[in-house]
Formats: structure tokens, sequence, C-alpha cells
């Protein structure tokens, strides 16, 4: 379908003749069409944006609680049992409530926040701003993942509120706990929530997966090939097929765990006794079929996280270095390198299962092949930066901390890799500190970096800069504050997932750290709420955007207008002649990619 | 749009491929079937058993080909459409491999260390009526088989 | 639409159409697939898996041996379920003829050939009600499993299981393809692809309805031959 006919389906036969003659839109907007049942790609970002953000608001929240917790078992705060009612009774935090929070507070930040929020913010925003597109090939199918993703968010919310609590066995749901309603009270009510809200969040992330793709490669103006797009384009496409080709094994695995909740069946489960229950008639399942099935999404999962990160701070780091990022073609291929290898090495979070040894060392050995691209990256990203002429912008600083962060946090996955000594540091803090540096914070910054980057695109407005600095430095010392510790207590031992740590005699030893740790990500959450009002407020009361490029940028998003309507540009869609890393070539500061090939001009 | 330029000149010829590819796919499931009967008395872990498996899926796999090459059309697609959605499902090669590898060898480690897994697998149930005694567990077996006598 | 005319295969990445040279409906109907074949892809290697770490497992022909209107006892394994595959093939057939029609703008020949495309699609779901229904009745069910291993050893309730939740997954995308194959009889009869002077519609549905098809061809592999 041509550009022309996503915005009047209808005309589509009228128009057929004469394409290339832009028809100005002017479809009636109202309310509900403009801000709730939008079609518009950059209106679904920002939904997708600040629902992310309220997740994140509240994921992070839940961090916080158990945090405190970790740092203080032994105190009790009666303004706990305010607002957690029973499940802080005495103000102590229950153990039950604990499990939630921590669950909870996984399930939310990897799927809700830095999926969704993150590749649904960035990918709708970007995709078709920056191939030239006027919208996604299928708005409608758009504006639906959009709100299945809402839907997910609302079922997920209710199972907060339910009386047995939301549920409690870890995000990563392995039977028998999340099987069995009689294992746990979260594994009651709130465990049939958290399914069908993932159940949702599956149709979401593949509706717009399945757009973003067709988009991609459908929907590019006359000019763009594949290899002028920007990084960030081809980071989204691979997030695109990741989920395309992974969510759908996690959503098989969940129908058998309906089963085996509902109906009887014994897929995941053999041989169980639970204490006041008795022995359990299933037998033949497997347990471990289910951690398959699980990680073969969930390893590719990661790479759904931090691909769109990854294409986002190359983006911005060639911008703000004003030099074009190095090594292009070779960051294409290790994105794809990543995104193949990401299907091909789930089982390295299952090595201490009872995992064959044989199949686990190939699954080391392909483990490590990550390491090359991931060095890739990182290598094209620093000589970008070697000798740039760099602008310390706010989202520029978190580009750089997302490099920073990668590399200490892709380190430590090197360690991880290895089956043997995955078995001393399995289950310990130092995987808590290794996934939340690589993963969480890395892409969270990648995020952030973004928001900063292309507020003004979405907004016409700047983010306040002073705020900004503000929170980059306090949020970047807090992590490494908060995780770094991490894999000292990792290393000796402590395992992840205890309720209270002061009461083994091998552990007293870390209790000031824990509470360290707990003061520290108090004060960066606090940090994110400064920033929540940074953003809130410029959008409203920010410096206003006077230039069309405020960052001198060759792409095609700052070609549109200052505030784009639906549909993008309003007349043709510019053509593209040229990649769009042309930053101080033939001594000129920057090249748009609209601007065509000169007679003299060099070659790159 | 997207056969404006090849379905000219299959016109004719297009019926005749469907035709052809109707007549293939139905051999192809007859000699699946053939095996299936010739399979039935064989003994369970013998060589030629398996050997028949194997053939089974190389049919299965070739009548896989044929749906999607001709009825979905895709041979006669660009050839980057091709690539593009032939070469993701090369992932399922090594999917099945690790999961099959995985499954059996969970089965050896529990016909090591679980006896009581062991020894169920070589304790025959007699008959029919008598496996209603010894699975005291599946209870919603028993009624129904017995209805079953009735009849 | 109007991007697809001529083609030189150079330029076909360079931007301003579709390098597949197919619009982007189809684009996102294959890659659904895909998707699919993954969702479809792990309930069948679920099931493998299952199969190699348990020792024994039934005699498929010991199963599915019956037959409808046949007296009780009649020992026949395969006959009915090649039947099942023979009448998804032959819809199979019928929908590439309608999807063939459609291209050649022949409304007619699109209509008798959907309307057959939903007859088979409705005999086969009946097949699979009856056996359901059939096996039901011998005490199989999601939970319980009346059958034997091979070795006259006891069965774990996996074969049921996986049998019951894959050919049901299998069966409501049958269910939901005659759906959609009603909804395009009726779009056809109501003449909008003649209005939109194309029948794109039918060829998607019909990607869809072969490949109900082609998951058949791997479950009726995986639960009643091998």
């Amino acid at each position: 379908m041509s550009n022309e006919a996503v915005l009047h389906p209808h005309s589509v036969a009228a128009t057929h003749e004469g394409h290339g003659v832009h028809h100005e839109h002017h479809h009636h907007e109202t309310f509900i069409s403009k801000y709730v049942f939008s079609q518009d790609h950059k209106m679904i970002a920002k939904q997708f944006l600040i629902t992310g953000m309220v997740w994140a608001v509240l994921g992070g929240l839940m961090s916080v609680l158990f945090r405190l917790q970790l740092g203080y078992p032994d105190s009790s705060f009666p303004w706990l049992e305010d607002i957690l009612g029973k499940w802080a009774k005495g103000g102590h935090i229950t153990p039950e409530a604990y499990y939630a929070l921590v669950t909870t507070h996984g399930t939310v930040l990897v799927f809700f926040v830095l999926t969704a929020g993150l590749s649904g913010t960035f990918a709708n925003f970007l995709i078709p701003l920056q191939i030239g597109a006027r919208d996604m090939a299928s708005p409608f199918l758009n504006m639906l993942s959009y709100w299945f993703f809402f839907a997910a968010s609302i079922v997920m919310l209710s199972s907060i509120f339910v009386e047995t609590g939301p549920f409690s066995g870890g995000w990563t749901a392995y039977p028998p706990l999340s099987a069995l309603g009689d294992a746990s009270p979260g594994s009651k009510t709130g465990m049939d929530l958290w399914i069908v809200s993932m159940a949702l969040f599956v149709v979401s992330s593949l509706l717009g997966g399945l757009n973003y793709i067709a988009t991609i490669l459908n929907m590019r103006t006359k000019g763009m090939s594949m290899t002028r797009l920007p990084l960030t384009i081809w980071a989204l496409f691979f997030t695109a097929v990741l989920g395309v080709l992974s969510f759908p094994v996690l959503l098989s695995g969940f129908i058998l765990l309906i089963f085996d909740r509902n109906f009887g069946t014994s897929f995941y489960l053999s041989d169980i006794y639970i204490n006041g229950v008795g022995a359990l008639p299933n037998e033949g399942g497997s347990a471990i079929l289910f951690q398959h099935l699980f990680w073969f999404l969930g390893h590719p999962e990661v790479y759904i996280i931090l691909l769109p990160a990854m294409g986002m701070v190359s983006e911005i780091l060639s911008v703000n270095s004003r030099k074009p990022i190095f090594g292009y073609m070779a960051m294409i291929g290790s994105l794809f390198a990543i995104a193949i290898l990401a299907f091909l090495v789930w089982a390295h979070h299952m090595f201490v299962t009872g995992l064959n040894p044989l199949l686990g060392s190939v699954f080391v050995l392909l483990t490590l092949l990550i390491a090359v691209p991931s060095a890739i990256k990182v290598f094209n990203w620093l000589t970008t930066l070697w000798r740039g002429n760099i602008r310390f912008t706010s989202g520029m600083l978190f580009a750089i901390g997302f490099v920073s962060l990668f590399i200490s946090g892709g380190l430590t996955g090197i360690w991880l890799g290895n089956s043997a000594l995955d078995i001393h540091l399995h289950d310990t803090y130092f995987v808590v500190a290794h996934f939340h540096i690589v993963m969480g914070v890395a892409s969270m910054f990648g995020m952030f970096a973004g928001i900063y980057h292309w507020f003004p695109k979405m907004y016409g407005r700047y983010l306040n800069n002073t705020l900004g600095y503000i929170h980059f430095w306090v949020t970047i010392a807090g992590a490494y504050m908060i995780f770094w510790p991490m894999h000292y207590e990792g290393l000796a031992g402590m395992p992840r997932r205890y309720y209270d740590y002061s009461i083994w005699e091998s552990f007293k030893q870390f209790v000031e750290l824990n509470r360290f740790i707990s003061l520290v990500s108090m004060i960066v959450f606090a940090v994110q709420l400064l920033f929540l009002f940074n953003f809130f407020y410029s959008i409203f009361k920010g410096r206003k955007v006077t230039s069309l490029n405020p960052w001198s940028a060759n792409t095609l998003e700052w070609t549109t207008p200052l505030r784009p309507g639906h549909g993008n540009w309003p007349g043709e869609i510019p053509e593209v002649h040229r990649w769009p890393y042309d930053y101080g070539k033939d001594g000129q500061d920057f090249i748009s990619q609209t601007t065509p090939v000169g007679e003299e001009e060099s070659h790159h | 749009m997207s056969h404006t330029a090849t379905h000219e000149e299959h016109n004719g010829g297009a019926v005749k491929e469907i035709v052809r590819v109707t007549i293939i796919l139905s051999v192809l499931t007859a000699v699946e079937l053939i095996l299936g009967f010739w399979m039935m008395g064989m003994p369970l872990d013998g060589r030629l058993r398996l050997a028949i498996k194997g053939a089974i899926i190389i049919l299965m796999l070739s009548k896989a080909f044929y749906i999607v090459g001709y009825f979905m059309h895709l041979k006669h697609e660009v050839k980057n459409l091709i690539m593009t959605i032939v070469v993701p499902l090369g992932l399922f090669i090594w999917f099945i491999t690790a999961f099959l590898i995985d499954g059996n060898s969970f089965r050896n480690l529990r016909n090591t260390y679980d006896p009581y897994f062991k020894e169920r697998s070589t304790i025959k149930v007699e008959k029919k009526a008598e496996a209603k005694h010894e699975e005291k567990k599946t209870e919603t077996v028993a009624p129904v088989e017995e209805k079953k006598v009735v009849e | 639409m109007s991007t697809s005319t001529t083609v030189t295969p150079t330029k076909l990445w360079s931007g301003g159409k579709s390098p597949f040279n197919v619009e982007y409906g189809k684009l996102m109907m294959w890659y659904f697939l895909m998707s699919d074949a993954f969702t479809f892809g792990a309930f069948l290697i679920s099931y493998g898996t299952i199969r190699f770490s348990t020792n024994g497992w039934p005699d498929p022909n010991e199963v599915f041996k019956s037959f409808p209107f046949a007296p009780e006892g009649v020992h026949a394994p395969l006959v009915f379920v090649s039947i099942m595959t023979f009448i998804l093939i032959i819809s199979s057939v019928t929908m590439v003829l309608a999807v063939h029609a459609g291209q050649n703008m022949d409304k007619k020949k699109v209509v008798t050939n959907l309307i057959w495309t939903i007859l088979g699609g409705i005999a086969f779901l009946s097949c699979q009600a009856w056996e359901w229904n059939h096996l039901y009745h011998e005490g199989a069910w999601w939970g319980s499993n009346p059958f034997l291993n091979h070795d006259g050893t006891a069965s774990s309730t996996n074969f049921t299981n996986y049998f019951f939740t894959i050919t049901g997954f299998h069966g409501f995308h049958v269910f939901s393809g005659v759906i959609i194959n009603i909804v395009m009889l009726i779009m056809t009869l109501m003449d909008k692809f003649e209005q939109r002077g194309h029948y794109l519609m039918i060829e998607k549905a019909g990607l869809y309805w072969h490949f109900v098809d082609l998951v058949w061809v791997f479950v009726f592999t995986c639960f009643y031959l091998v």
C-alpha cells in the first residue's frame, strides 16, 4: 500500500492514478480520535511512553519497598501498614508481599517498561519519521497494539488488588509454583491475572512487531535503501523480528501452563507433594520444559530490550560527536549477529537445572560468541566518540552512560556464560547485578537518551538541561553504587530472592552494605521523579524549539514541521540521496539525507 | 498488485500446476499411510522402524514444501521474500535439537536416579480391567470405562 | 498500489516501493504465519520433548482405530484420520482455485470455490468433533488417559494432554479459518472486491487457510504416524 493510501484507505481507488499528488488530509479530529483512539503513530508513541512511565514509577516504587525490607530488616515502618494494609502487618513487609513485590517489579519493568515503553515508544515514533513514511503500514493495528498493551496493564494492575495478592513466584513464573494454586497465596487468582495480562501483552507485541517489520520493509521513501537507514531503524527492525519469532513460544508455554493450572494436565508437573495438601496425581511432566520454553523467549527478550537502546545510542553518539558513525555496516552486521545468536543461547539460563552437560557446553560456546558482536559495537561507539567534536547534551550523556554500563554489565556476562563459573555464581546477587546493569539500567539509559534527544520532535519544546544533568549524574553514580557492591555479595555466595539476610551467619557481614544499597536506591528513585517533573513540566512550559533541526542532524524526522500533523510532511515526502551519517564531510558540519550528492563530493 | 506481472503468463498453467500439486500431495500422503501400515507390526526399537519414521518425516517435509511453495505461492514470489521467510525457519533446527536432546537426557537422569520412575515403566498392566485398580490416581477414568463395559 | 509498475531487480531495495513487490497486508500475513508457526512449533516440540523424556508411549494405532458407524471393536487404524487429511488437502485445493479465480476477477468461480472450502472446513471440524467425542467416551480427556503404553505398562496422561491441546489448537485455527472464509464469501457476494478492483483479501485468507492445512501435515505425522 502506498503512503497516501495509509491515510486515505477509502479513497485509494480514486487516487490510484494520481500518485505523487499529495492530498491534504482533512479528516475531522475530535478529542477522542486525536488523544485516545488515535491512529497517528506519534500519538501512539506518546501513549506507549506515558503508560510506560506510569509503570516505571510503580515498578520502581516496588523496588524501593522491597529494598526497604532488605536494608532495614529489623526496623518497622508504621506508614507501610497504612499503604499496604495486611501486607505490611506491624510496619513489616510480609514474606508474601516481599515476593509479590519482587515478582511484579520484574515483570513490569521487563515487559511493560523496557519492552512496550521502550520499543513501543520509539519504534512507533521513529520508524515512520526516519524512513520517510506518513504512518505505519496499518495505523489501525498499531492502535490495537497499544490498546492490547493497555488492557494487559489494567489486568496486571488489578492483580495487585486481589485478596490473595499478585503472583509471587518470580517474573520467570517457573512451575510448579506458578502451576499450582495451592503452592502459595500468589499462585491463586494473582497468577491467573498474571497469565491473562501476559497473553494480552504477547498479542500487543505481535501486532506492533508485524507492523514495524512491514513498515520498514515496504514504506521507505524514495532513495531510502536499507543501507541508508539510520541505525535506530535497523535496531528496531531486528527487535521486531525477535519479538515476532520468540513471543509465540512464550504464548505456547503459557497455554500449557493454563492447562496445568485449570484442566488437570501435567505438562510441567510430576511427583509433587504439597504440605497440607498431600501428594498430587500428576505424573510424567517436566518442569524444565517450561524453563526451555520460557527462556526461548526470555533470552531474545533481553535483546528486544537492549537493541532499541543500542540503535538510539548509535544515532545520538554520531549526531553529538559531529562524526559519522564508525563502521556502519559492521554495526548492522553485529546487530544481525546478535539477533541470530539471541535465539541460540537460551539454555545458558538453565545450566544448573540438570541440563545435559554436553548440551550445556554447546550453549556456553554459543553464548560466548555473543561477546564478538557486542565488542564490535562497543569499539565502534568508542571510535565514534574518538576525537569527535562532542556536545554534551543530556541525551548524549545518557548515550555515553549506556556505553559505560553496557561494557561493565557485558563483561560479567562472560563470567556467567561459562557453565563452570555459573555453578558458583548462579542465583546469587552477582546475577542480579549483571542483568540489572546490562539490561535494566543500560536500556533505561538508552531510553532516557532517546527521550532527551527526541523530546523536541515530540513536543516542540526542550527538556530542561540542568535538571537533565542532575538526573544523569545522580542516576549513573547511583546505578553503579547500587549494583557494583552486589557483585561482591554474589561472589561471596549471597543468594538472591531471600527475604532477610540478617539471620544468616554467612551474610551478616553484608547488613551495612545492603542498607547502603537501599539508601542509594531511594535517592535514585527520587531523582527519577525529578525527571518526570522535568518531562511533564517541559511539555507545557519547556523552552520552545525555534529551529526545525535543533541538533543539526541528518535524519528525516528533522525535515518535518515543528509539530508535524498526521501524515508528517505537509507536502511531498522528501527523497533521500545519501546515508544518514554525513557529519563533518568536506568541511560541512552536516549534510541532510535529503541533499543530493554533489558532483565534487568525496566518497565515504 | 503482487501478481499482476506473474499471473498473466501463468494463467493457463496455473490450474495445471494446482492439479499437479494436488496429485503429488495425495501420492505423498498415500505413501505415508502405506508406511504407517507397514510399520504397525514391527518391534518397537527396530532399526527399520526408525528408518521408516525418518522416511515419514522426510515425506512430511516435502508435503510442507509443496503446500508452501505452490499453494501459498511462495515459489512465485520475489527471491528476497522467500529468503526472509525460509531463513528464520532455520532456527527450528537448533530449537528442535536442543529440546529433544535435553528431553532424552532428562529421561536418562530419571532412569538413573529415580528408582520409582524406572520401576513404573517396567510394571506391565495386565488387562484394561486391572488397569482400573492399579491406577488409583486417575479416578476419572474408572467410571467412564465401566460405562463402556455396560455398552 | 501504483508503485508496482516497472520493477528492475537492482532497484528493488532503493525505497519508494515494496522490495518484495507485495502489499503490506500480505507481508504482515506471511510474518504472522511465521509467528504462528513458532506457536505450533513450540507445542509440537514440547510434545516431542516430553515423549523423549518418558519411557513408554501409547501406540497411536491402538488409540485411533475407530470409524464412525462402524461396529464397536473394529480395528481400522489410520483410516479415519486419512479421510480427515484428504478433506483438508482438498479444501486447500479449492482455496487455491478461489484465489486463482480472484486474480482473474472471476467472481462466480470465487464464490463456488469458497463455498467448497468452507464446506471442507466444516467437514473437517465435524470429523474432529466425532473423534474427540469418541475418545471422550473411551475415557480420554485432559488429565485422564485410559490407554496403555506400547509395551503394556501404564502411560502418563501426557499422551492425551498433548493430543487434545494441540489438535484443539489446530481445530481452533480451522474454526477461525472457516469464519474468515465465510466473511470473505459474504464480502465477495456483496461485490466488495469488485468495487476495490482486486481480490487481495482472498489471497490473504488463502494464505491462512493453507497454513492451517500445513500445520495439519505436521500434527498428523506427529500424532498418528510416528
